[in-house]
């Protein structure tokens, strides 16, 4: 294929999308398909074919929509009408109600059982209306197993632009101009670190696509690559061509099974298309795409471990310096991004640096997908600017609390990141905001924690989950963090005296300072922001210790 | 200067540390010349009474230990862990890895010395074992650590006599610090 | 050679470009504690012992896998770096089943030896007792979990001296274990040699010959050193 063949098939493409048929689709992302969707949707094809509606109607599956707890979701385009919890027997009463009689099913409408007045179109409800989509633009609208469909939205337009009209530096200067910084968590800007790979001089360099999402109760990345999965692998070829790449690793971890089949098939796509390969439409510029599967540690998701993984040694952290930019996998530039960070790239090709930087705040420009979850009435997952606050994600958009619940506290970051209590919950959701609260923006877990929640418990989970996930390399953090949930154990079952609480903060300290990786490094940040806002509760546990007075004062 | 009162006692320790203790030899005049020992394995002293220093040998094994333990510590201005057993369990928690039940069996009937009617002894008057051995400062402060199985004469003399002058002690300072 | 200044300590030195701070800290006789790391093998960075402060960077640096660069001002003695050593020890002692008394090792331990040296009198934090396995499988050698402390010197040593690789690492956070080929009793060993490399390797009386008790385990780590230096030497 060359520059011309692929504009007349983005045209096709598009054109076959204006053909002015309604579109069905049906969540098939992994949370709807457990509930079904997959079988939902062969009876909706069938139903279609029965009443003879082939020529106005059009079913397919997409990712996700968003509400993982209402599934199966079926939409209904171009009205963007939602329904919740379809069965094989409801979706008939949909085909019959919007293509027959023309009149939406109310009672299966999104929201139905908790709105008074759920809407038509699901875009004016709150949940939808407060967001705003970059990342998740597409996913829920189009068929992320069908390249045609991508290529309808636009998809691999930035990559021919990018191709054809721009070279690297312009490339890495839209990017540095757009403000885009890592989704993974850490937040270093995009640009600079694509920039350093591409002064390194090598003839053989790399990317990397981090996809290895390890944070409970987060699945942002999972999304992203079972709903849009061909918007990373344009991404990857983008960041490939700016640094001088020619091949690329999507690391996905190995539990996300659809996604990893939805990568695939979008690298045989492309491939078939010839927009993966050798000398791509005719350029000088080849690359080659392959997928490595994580068998299931946290710690890979750290950028030297994942390096080892891919190497095919066991995935442990070794220190940098040097970074994977000067030596990476196998000792060559290695540019590492997160699937998140990658799948904005080919939009800010497309609207430029500039449109992006606009969105957000100043010193967190875009938007960022958060996974809600907990105690939480509408949970699932969002896309907000970066700099919402805490208290528009959780109220205007999650619902607030269920049961008349009161809000205590939202979980950020994971078992990397800390808790942000009820007085902060006017609290900016961007980088520094979140830092400076004692937390991290992390990869976008949030979890929502209600009164009831018992916060030593809280501490004590995620440092078990650190504990289990520590890879035994270095001492803080092999050691430390068993020490440390012994120590917090100990305290929650009532049995901890002030030595104790003493002993956990002086670890907390040492293994935050010591640990060779950032997993070791971060550990200890559940436990002290639990301290620095609940440390009431610690204390009312410590006054349960029976044997207090054997203590010599 | 008043004489000050000295004990010595032994907890779950095998009293490697008190034959260390007389290793001193004739300078424990130096020390009666300071103290009184007023209950000691090695005295005829049946209570406890307020003591200046006490130094305790062994890890704590059973609730007869830790009753033992927690009234020396309300005794003693001073407590000294003694050797290795008092303060990191040493050979004393080689037992920790297994089950208490497990440990009864192999020493009381699975062990080769014992004839086939061998069985766990259980009497009202025993005392009765903790699940885990834990050394004196996981239920005491404890006011000076003095490491070693056992610990040498010297370094014995060297902390006693610091202490009975009113001075502390400083191991790393001497170079006396010694494990195993 | 192309030297370079640093300052250690408040001290300024001409150093050689390209060393590891370690290895300058060693020439110019400031002492810096290790644990992982063996002239001769692969540096990892794992023991933490040997962080420094270096001005200007947020973070403690491993001495070992850090390249010194023109005017690094690097402090290896602070506060700060003296608690987090003697923590580091603690933890050493209290994740395994050290009994020094009852030890081969006793007196010829590196991580006894530490302990002196940070001042070490009692351990802080509970000790974990945690079960280990002691394999006696091999005709000769005996490798006790026991006393081992994931410094990783064995593996790598068996690794890139002998080129064998008949050790490995299994498991993770606090559960890891060295192992002999895939986890089989390492008198099964197909890759092992028997050269006896890890003995000496080993800082603690993890990996020792049968046949001797208590205290009476002898070492020689510096051979590793040695053989590794003679091999690169030009004939």
């Amino acid at each position: 294929m060359n520059r011309l063949e692929l504009k007349e098939l983005i045209a096709n493409a598009k054109a076959r999308k204006e053909n002015g048929k309604h579109k069905i689709f049906v969540c098939c992302g992994t949370s709807c398909m457990a509930s079904d969707s997959e079988t939902v949707l062969k009876v909706l094809q069938e139903e279609i074919k029965n009443l003879g509606l082939e020529n106005e109607v059009e079913a397919a599956l997409s990712g996700c929509m968003g509400l993982c707890n209402q599934g199966p979701l079926v939409k209904v385009m171009p009205d963007n009408t939602m329904y919740q919890k379809i069965t094989c027997d409801t979706i008939k009463e949909v085909v019959q109600g919007q293509f027959i009689n023309k009149e939406p099913i109310r009672k299966l409408l999104l929201f139905a059982d908790t709105r008074p007045e759920p809407f038509i179109n699901a875009e004016e409800d709150p949940f939808f209306k407060n967001q705003k989509k970059v990342i998740l633009k597409d996913c829920g609208s189009i068929n992320p197993e069908d390249i045609m469909d991508y290529m309808a939205h636009d998809g691999y337009s930035a990559f021919e632009k990018v191709l054809f009209q721009m070279s690297p530096e312009e490339v890495i200067g839209e990017i540095k101009h757009s403000g885009l910084r890592g989704r993974g968590g850490a937040g270093y800007p995009a640009g600079l670190k694509w920039e350093s790979v591409y002064r390194h001089v090598n003839d053989q360099k790399y990317v990397i696509c981090n996809g290895d999402e390890g944070d409970p109760g987060a699945f942002m990345n999972r999304s992203v690559l079972e709903g849009n999965p061909h918007s990373v692998l344009e991404g990857m070829l983008i960041a490939g061509y700016a640094i001088g790449a020619n091949k690329g690793y999507a690391y996905i971890r190995g539990e996300y099974r659809l996604a990893v089949k939805r990568f695939e098939t979008a690298i045989k796509q492309a491939r078939q298309k010839g927009l993966i390969g050798n000398n791509i439409l005719g350029t000088s510029f080849s690359f080659n795409v392959e997928v490595r599967i994580g068998a299931g540690a946290f710690v890979c998701g750290e950028e030297t471990a994942l390096i080892a993984s891919i190497e095919g040694k066991r995935g442990t952290p070794s220190p940098r310096p040097p970074y994977p930019a000067e030596a990476g996998l196998w000792g060559k530039p290695t540019l590492i991004n997160n699937v998140e960070t990658l799948s904005n790239i080919h939009q800010i090709i497309l609207n430029g640096g500039e449109w992006f930087s606009n969105i957000g705040t100043a010193r967190s420009a875009g938007t960022k997908v958060f996974a809600l979850a907990g105690k939480i009435k509408y949970s699932g997952l969002i896309e907000v600017p970066m700099g919402t606050s805490l208290k528009e994600v959780v109220f205007d958009i999650g619902g607030g609390i269920p049961n008349d619940g009161e809000f205590k506290a939202a979980q950020t970051g994971g078992p990397s990141g800390g808790c942000i209590p009820v007085e902060h919950l006017d609290a900016k959701l961007d980088y520094e905001s979140l830092a400076s609260l004692g937390s991290i923006m992390g990869s976008g877990g949030l979890i929502v924690m209600d009164k009831q929640t018992d916060m030593v418990d809280v501490a004590r989970f995620f440092m078990e989950f650190c504990m289990d996930e520590s890879c035994g390399k270095c001492v803080p953090c092999r050691v430390g963090t068993k020490m440390m949930h012994d120590l917090i154990l100990k305290i929650y079952e009532g049995n901890g005296t002030k030595n104790d609480l003493d002993r956990l903060e002086e670890l907390a300290a040492y293994v935050k300072e010591t640990s060779l990786c950032g997993l070791g490094g971060s550990a200890p940040n559940p436990l002290l922001s639990t301290l620095r806002y609940f440390r009431n509760e610690y204390e009312e546990k410590l006054k349960q210790h029976k044997h207090v007075s054997h203590e010599h004062n | 200067m008043a004489k000050k009162k000295l004990a010595t006692v032994w907890l779950g320790g095998c009293s490697g540390c008190h034959m260390s203790l007389l290793d001193i030899d004739e300078r424990i005049l130096d020390v009666a010349k300071l103290a009184d020992i007023v209950k000691s394995p090695i005295v005829d002293g049946k209570e406890l009474p307020e003591v200046d220093i006490a130094l305790v040998e062994g890890s704590v094994t059973s609730d007869e230990h830790l009753r033992e333990i927690l009234h020396i510590r309300h005794q003693a201005k001073t407590l000294i862990a003694l050797g290795d057993c008092a303060v990191m369990t040493n050979v004393t928690g080689m037992r920790n890895y297994f089950p208490l039940k497990e440990v009864f069996e192999t020493s009381y009937v699975n062990a080769i010395s014992n004839d086939s009617e061998g069985k766990v002894p259980n009497h009202p008057s025993l005392l009765k074992l903790n699940d885990k051995v834990v050394p004196l400062q996981e239920v005491v402060t404890v006011d000076f650590v003095l490491p070693g199985c056992p610990p040498d004469a010297d370094t014995i003399f060297y902390v006693l006599f610091e202490f009975l002058n009113d001075r502390v002690p400083d191991l790393s300072k001497v170079k006396k610090l010694k494990y195993g | 050679m192309n030297t370079i200044k640093v300052t250690i300590n408040n001290t300024s030195y001409d150093v050689p470009a390209n060393a590891s701070i370690l290895e300058v800290c060693k020439q110019v006789g400031v002492e810096i504690l290790t644990m992982c790391h063996l002239k001769g093998i692969t540096d990892i960075g794992a023991c933490r012992l040997c962080l420094v402060e270096v001005e200007g960077v947020n973070k403690l640096l491993p001495s070992c896998t850090t390249k010194v660069v023109p005017n690094m001002i690097i402090y290896t003695e602070t506060e700060k770096l003296k608690r987090y050593q003697r923590i580091t020890t603690e933890l050493f002692f209290a994740e395994r089943n050290h009994m020094c008394a009852v030890c081969v090792a006793n007196g010829q331990c590196e991580l006894q030896e530490l302990g002196y040296k940070v001042g070490l009198d009692a351990i802080r934090y509970p000790h974990l007792f945690p079960q280990c396995e002691v394999d006696t499988s091999h005709p000769w050698y005996v490798i006790d979990h026991n006393r081992c402390i994931m410094c990783t010197r064995c593996v790598r040593v068996c690794n890139e001296v002998e080129g064998a690789h008949n050790w490995d690492v299994m498991g993770r956070g606090h559960q890891v274990r060295i192992i002999s080929d895939f986890n089989t009793p390492w008198g099964e060993s197909i890759t092992c040699t028997s050269c006896g490399k890890c003995l000496h390797a080993c800082p603690t009386g993890a990996i020792w010959p049968k046949a001797i008790v208590q205290g009476q385990l002898n070492k020689n780590p510096g051979m590793i050193t040695e053989l590794v230096e003679k091999r690169c030497m030009k004939l």
